[in-house]
């Protein structure tokens, strides 16, 4: 069984827990609930003929009270950057966080997240920030923990596309 | 865990008993590292190291630990690191919540550290003191939440409040731009148009609300040009055309003397919106960064826009022909970046175009 390590990373309340949670345990909460330091959640799933081990890496949310140690993605496939669509500033902190990321570690493979997509009329990131990061090549992912919307997709996509490059 | 990752130590080393006694009731362990990368367990184990130490129950136990855990797995390359380089002090993996067979997860931290020349790891259930920790950030993080929901519905009524400004002021300058022929509907897009531009750079906010009422004042100063040049219907002779590029002079002139942000933008791009790239457009022969963002993005805008609609001296052109020509013009013309910026947005500017259509083109 291969094993692949993904990190989930992003500012504080973007739903990273609650992503991981809805697709591991297919389970989610309304009550916001911190995280402090990691998590690691595992997951058995085929990806075509291929049995895989999904470790997620659900690390601390991003802010005054607690930084990203950059170590964290040693050994990753890849990670997902969370961003909660109602909220823009969460998508520049994402945003900072990946250079952060590819600073210390070089590029690696990742996906933007942006999450809460049953809560899209009250959305703070705007169609015209989207393009522009789709066109500058980021890969963008969209879904909601609420709802389940994509989040299977967004980790097995994310996997599948992981292994690719592994296997490139 | 399986029994091939432990062994009995041939002496063992185990904590005194009263030493053991006081870690255990830490709910700590101690090993110390071997030369094999095994480590010695000093202490008798609690509980809370079951996932972890397996079917080992006490003290004097070789055993390994790869394999034991995702996260120490992850800590034990670090810390295998720091004894190696023989450094004073101790390095702390931070907490991570490792699974148990019972349920809930337990919080543990790991040190490793050197003391006459051996290698510990400390292995510690934090317990209360991390179900503290998460008290004390959740409680930071659900008022910073707080916070940002009424900065949110702060926001949301100064647009209110907004919105019925610009109301106002588009109606006044759709009547000034009726003068020249241009159309409501062109003067609402391109403060869409530039807001979105704006949007897709990450502005803050309010410095896109501003964009979007200032950068429709662009023209203004045309109020200040006699008609028999603005509405003339054949080409501008050199001193008419002379006389037209005062526009953007007289724009800055009305739109100059004021402390309001809006007023100083749409100075800006008032003045700055027939500057070119290259330093050959007017007033100022202004090039590159020189020239004032928002009238880059506003010449921008101008241009695709007046292109692709009907005016009264030509037909509209397809947006393939326009996006072309406008390309020629990227770093000539246009700042290149924020042409390129304009281009990955294309769709967000073609559902302005569709929701804005024009009305009819008064002469």
């Amino acid at each position: 069984m291969i094993h692949l390590k993904l990190c989930m990373v992003g500012a504080f309340s973007v739903g990273k827990s609650s992503l991981v949670q809805r697709y591991v345990q297919s389970m989610f909460s309304e009550k916001y609930h911190t995280t402090v330091g990691v998590k690691i959640d595992k997951k058995d799933i085929a990806l075509g003929a291929t049995p895989v081990r999904l470790l997620i890496w659900d690390l601390a949310g991003e802010d005054h009270f607690s930084a990203l140690r950059p170590t964290f993605m040693r050994g990753a496939a890849g990670y997902l950057l969370v961003a909660d669509g109602t909220r823009a500033h969460t998508l520049d902190a994402a945003l900072d966080l990946n250079r952060q990321i590819e600073a210390s570690q070089g590029p690696l493979p990742f996906a933007l997240v942006l999450n809460k997509e049953d809560l899209i009329d009250q959305w703070e990131i705007t169609p015209p920030r989207i393009e522009m990061l789709e066109r500058r090549g980021v890969k963008l992912l969209r879904g909601s923990a609420k709802s389940g919307a994509g989040v299977q997709a967004m980790f097995e996509h994310f996997a599948s596309h992981s292994l690719k490059e592994r296997a490139s | 865990m399986t029994s091939g990752r432990t062994g009995r130590a041939a002496s063992p080393l185990a904590a005194p008993p009263d030493l053991g006694r006081v870690l255990s009731g830490l709910d700590m362990i101690v090993l110390k590292r071997e030369l094999d990368d095994s480590f010695l367990l000093l202490t008798d184990p609690t509980a809370s190291f079951a996932e972890i130490l397996g079917t080992v129950r006490a003290a004097g136990v070789r055993l390994s630990l790869r394999g034991a855990s995702d996260y120490l797995d992850h800590f034990l390359f670090d810390a295998a690191e720091f004894w190696l380089r023989g450094e004073p002090g101790r390095i702390r993996s931070g907490p991570w919540l490792e699974a148990q067979r019972d349920g809930e997860p337990r919080a543990l931290e790991a040190q490793a550290l050197r003391h006459n020349n051996e290698a510990f790891l400390i292995i510690e259930h934090l317990g209360a003191a991390y179900d503290a920790q998460v008290r004390v950030l959740q409680s930071a993080r659900d008022h910073l939440l707080k916070e940002e929901a009424l900065e949110r519905e702060v926001l949301r009524r100064t647009q209110s409040i907004r919105l019925r400004e610009e109301e106002i002021a588009m109606r006044l300058l759709a009547a000034a731009a009726t003068r020249d022929g241009e159309t409501g509907s062109h003067v609402r897009r391109i403060g869409l148009y530039a807001a979105a531009i704006a949007e897709a750079l990450g502005w803050e906010t309010g410095r896109i609300a501003d964009l979007r009422v200032a950068a429709p004042m662009h023209d203004v100063g045309k109020i200040g040009i006699p008609d028999a040049i603005l509405r003339k219907p054949g080409a501008l002779s050199e001193e008419e055309f002379r006389i037209m590029q005062d526009h953007t002079v007289i724009g800055a002139r009305m739109l100059g003397n004021s402390e309001i942000p809006l007023l100083c933008l749409a100075r800006e791009i008032a003045l700055g919106h027939h500057e070119k790239w290259n330093g050959r457009g007017y007033p100022q022969r202004l090039a590159g960064e020189e020239i004032p963002v928002a009238a880059r993005i506003v010449t921008i805008v101008d241009v695709y826009d007046a292109m692709v609609h009907r005016r009264v001296y030509k037909p509209p052109i397809p947006e393939p022909e326009v996006l072309a020509a406008m390309a020629q013009g990227a770093g000539r013309d246009f700042d290149p970046h924020l042409f390129d910026v304009f281009l990955g947005i294309l769709p967000t500017i073609r559902a302005i175009r569709d929701d804005h259509l024009d009305e009819a083109v008064v002469i």
